[in-house]
C-alpha cells in the first residue's frame, strides 16, 4: 500500500497515487446528531418530494418532455429562466454568507456528497462492523465470511443507488408513470439510461470516491478559503493547551507529568472522513464536519478534563483577540442577499402568467395595399401560462390612425398553451414622417383585468425624401 | 516562478479533464435548451422520432464531448515545451 507520507516520491502514473483508504470511525455527540438530522431531513425531502401531489399534479416536477416546471402552485416556462438564474445567484450568495460566518457548514452538514456518504457509511457498518472490523476484514483472505459481507454491502449500496437514480429521474418525468413502467419492465431507453447514470454516480461517489470528491473534484473546496477571514468559525486544535502530547492514566494531572491535555489517543484522526490530523493545523482537506470535536470531547469527559481541546473557534479567538460577527464582507453579502431575494419575491408576486412574442414578417419590410395604405405583417405568439383558459382582446397603438387587422376579435387561448396569430398593421402614409416607428401591442384578458401585457414591435414604412 | 511542484496523481489528472467539462456541459445544456426546443431541432434535422428527453441526453453528451476535448487539449498543451525533445 502507498503511504500518505508527503515525502514519498509520487509516481504520476500511479492511478491511486497517495490514496489510502480512509475508514472513518463512528462518532456520537452534538455535531454528529446535527449531521444525522441533516441526513434525515435533506435525503428525506429528496426521496419524498417527487411523490407529493398538489392540485392534481406532481407537486415538484421539472417536466423536461413538456418543457414546463411545476413547483407547487406555480408553473414555469422556459421564458421564466430569469427566476432560475436569480435563485442560483441567491443560493451562491447564501453559500458565501454562511461560509464567511461559520466556515464549511455546507461541506460538513448539507452537501449531497456528505449526506450520501454518511448513509453509505451506515450501510457499510451494518455488514462490516466498525472501523477496526472493517480494516481486519479488508486484510482477511477472500473466503466465505468476507465474500458474504462484501456482496451484501455492495448489493445494498447498488439497490439504494438505483432507487436514488429512479428518484432523480422522477423529478423530470412524472414519477407515478415512471414507477408503473418500471414495474412492467417497460422503462423508456432514455429514462433507463439516466436512472443508471445517476445511480452509478451515487454508488461511485458515496461508496468509492468519498473524500476524494472533496479533495480533487469540488470547486468550492478550492475557493472557500477566499471567503474566510480571522473571524470565521473554524475547527481547531488548541496546541497551547494540548502539547506536549502523551498517554497517561485517567484523571492524571497534566501539569505534574509535564504534558499537555492531549492524550494522543489518535481518535480525532480515526474519525476524520478525509483522513487528516486536525492537530497539524487548518487544512483545506478539512470539511468542517466536527467529528473530531465530538470524539475529543468524549475523551476529555472520560479523562476528567474540560471539553474543547478540539473545538469550533476563530483565528482571532486563538490569538486572544475579540471575534467580530459584524464585518464589512458580512454586511455586503447580507445586503446583496436581501436585495436580490426581495427583487425575486416582488417579481414572482407580480408575475403575469401571460406572454406575447412579436415576430415581424421577414419576407417584406412593408407592403402597399390596394387602398394605398402601408402594411406590415407580424406573427404574434400568445402564451397563456395560467392554469385557466382565457379569451383575449388585442389592440395596437403608436402611430396616428393605425389599423390592426386580425382574423378574430376575441382570441381563445386554452390554459398552458401557445397560440399563433397572424396580424397586419395598416397606416395611412400621410401619418408617417420617418422610416421606423415603435408600436405597442396591447393584450388584455376579457375575464381578468390583471392579465394584461404590452409588447413593443417595430413598424417600417417607405423611405421619404 | 517557484520550484515546480510534484506531478499530480493520474486520477486527479483524469478528474481535472472529465469533471470540469461535465459541469460546464451541464450548464451549456441548460442554457442551450432554455432557448431551443430539442424536439424542433430534431424534427428539422430529420430525427423526428427521437423524444425530447432523448434530445436533451444527446445534447448533453455532445456538449460533454466538446468541453472535455477542450479540457484535454488544455492539459496537453500545458506540457512544458522543454520536455518534448527529451522524449
Amino acid at each position: 500500500m502507498i503511504t500518505m507520507d508527503n515525502s514519498t516520491q509520487t509516481d504520476s502514473h500511479e492511478f491511486y497515487a497517495k490514496h489510502k483508504k480512509v475508514y472513518p470511525r463512528e462518532v456520537h455527540g452534538l455535531f454528529a446528531t446535527l449531521r444525522n438530522t441533516g441526513v434525515f431531513v435533506l435525503l428525506g425531502l429528496y426521496y419524498f418530494i417527487p411523490w407529493f401531489r398538489w392540485e392534481g399534479h406532481q407537486a415538484v416536477l421539472f417536466d423536461l418532455p413538456a418543457r414546463k416546471f411545476y413547483i407547487f402552485g406555480l408553473t414555469f416556462w422556459p421564458q421564466d429562466f430569469i427566476y432560475l438564474a436569480a435563485l442560483l445567484i441567491i443560493a451562491a450568495l447564501a453559500l458565501f454568507f454562511f461560509t464567511a460566518l461559520a466556515g464549511r457548514l455546507w461541506c460538513g452538514y448539507a452537501c449531497p456528497q456528505t449526506v450520501w456518504t454518511e448513509i453509505f457509511l451506515w450501510m457499510e457498518r451494518w455488514f462490516e462492523g466498525d472501523r477496526n472490523k472493517q480494516i481486519k476484514l479488508d486484510k482477511a483472505p477472500w473466503v466465505g465470511n468476507k465474500i458474504w459481507r462484501k456482496t451484501a454491502k455492495h448489493s445494498l449500496w447498488l439497490s439504494f443507488s438505483l432507487w436514488t437514480g429512479f428518484t432523480f429521474v422522477g423529478y423530470f418525468t412524472p414519477i407515478l408513470d415512471l414507477g408503473q413502467s418500471f414495474l412492467k419492465f417497460d422503462l423508456g431507453p432514455w429514462e433507463t439510461f439516466w436512472v443508471l447514470f445517476y445511480g452509478l454516480a451515487t454508488y461511485g461517489n458515496a461508496g468509492w470516491l468519498r473524500e476524494q470528491v472533496c479533495i480533487y473534484m469540488c470547486p468550492y473546496a478550492r475557493f472557500q478559503s477566499a471567503m474566510f477571514d480571522k473571524d470565521t468559525l473554524i475547527i481547531s486544535y488548541d496546541d497551547k493547551r494540548g502539547d506536549p502530547r502523551g498517554s497517561r492514566k485517567r484523571n492524571a494531572d497534566s501539569a505534574t507529568l509535564g504534558l499537555g491535555d492531549c492524550v494522543d489517543c489518535t481518535l480525532c484522526v480515526q474519525v476524520c472522513p478525509t483522513g487528516i490530523d486536525i492537530r497539524d493545523g487548518l487544512q483545506y482537506q478539512c470539511i468542517g464536519c466536527a467529528a473530531c470535536v465530538d470524539v475529543c470531547n468524549e475523551v476529555m469527559d472520560k479523562m476528567g478534563y474540560p471539553r474543547g481541546l478540539v473545538k469550533y473557534t476563530t483565528q482571532h479567538a486563538i490569538e486572544g483577540v475579540k471575534t467580530h460577527l459584524l464585518r464589512p464582507r458580512m454586511v455586503v453579502y447580507a445586503i446583496l442577499l436581501v436585495v436580490i431575494s426581495t427583487a425575486l419575491g416582488y417579481k414572482m408576486a407580480t408575475r403575469t402568467p401571460l406572454r406575447l412574442d412579436i415576430i415581424r414578417d421577414r419576407n417584406a419590410l412593408y407592403r402597399e395595399t390596394n387602398e394605398g395604405l402601408i402594411e406590415n405583417t407580424y406573427n404574434l405568439k400568445i402564451i397563456n401560462m395560467d392554469k385557466q383558459d382565457h379569451q383575449f382582446l388585442l389592440s395596437a397603438s403608436g402611430i396616428d390612425n393605425l389599423k390592426l387587422v386580425i382574423d378574430k376579435t376575441r382570441i381563445d387561448v386554452p390554459a398552458g398553451t401557445t397560440t399563433s396569430l397572424p396580424a397586419r398593421v395598416q397606416v395611412d402614409p400621410a401619418n408617417l414622417s420617418k422610416v421606423g416607428y415603435d408600436i405597442h401591442f396591447d393584450l388584455q384578458a376579457v375575464d381578468n383585468a390583471k392579465l394584461h401585457v404590452i409588447e413593443k414591435g417595430r413598424f417600417i414604412g417607405p423611405l421619404f425624401k | 516562478m517557484t520550484e515546480p511542484s510534484k506531478p499530480i496523481p493520474k486520477i486527479q489528472e483524469i478528474i481535472s479533464v472529465l469533471w470540469p467539462s461535465f459541469l460546464t456541459a451541464g450548464l451549456a445544456t441548460i442554457l442551450f435548451f432554455v432557448a431551443f426546443d430539442p424536439h424542433l431541432i430534431m424534427v428539422v434535422s430529420g430525427y423526428g422520432d427521437i423524444s425530447r428527453l432523448g434530445g436533451y441526453t444527446i445534447g448533453f453528451f455532445l456538449f460533454w464531448i466538446l468541453t472535455s476535448t477542450s479540457c484535454a487539449l488544455t492539459c496537453y498543451f500545458r506540457t512544458p515545451t522543454d520536455d518534448i525533445d527529451k522524449k
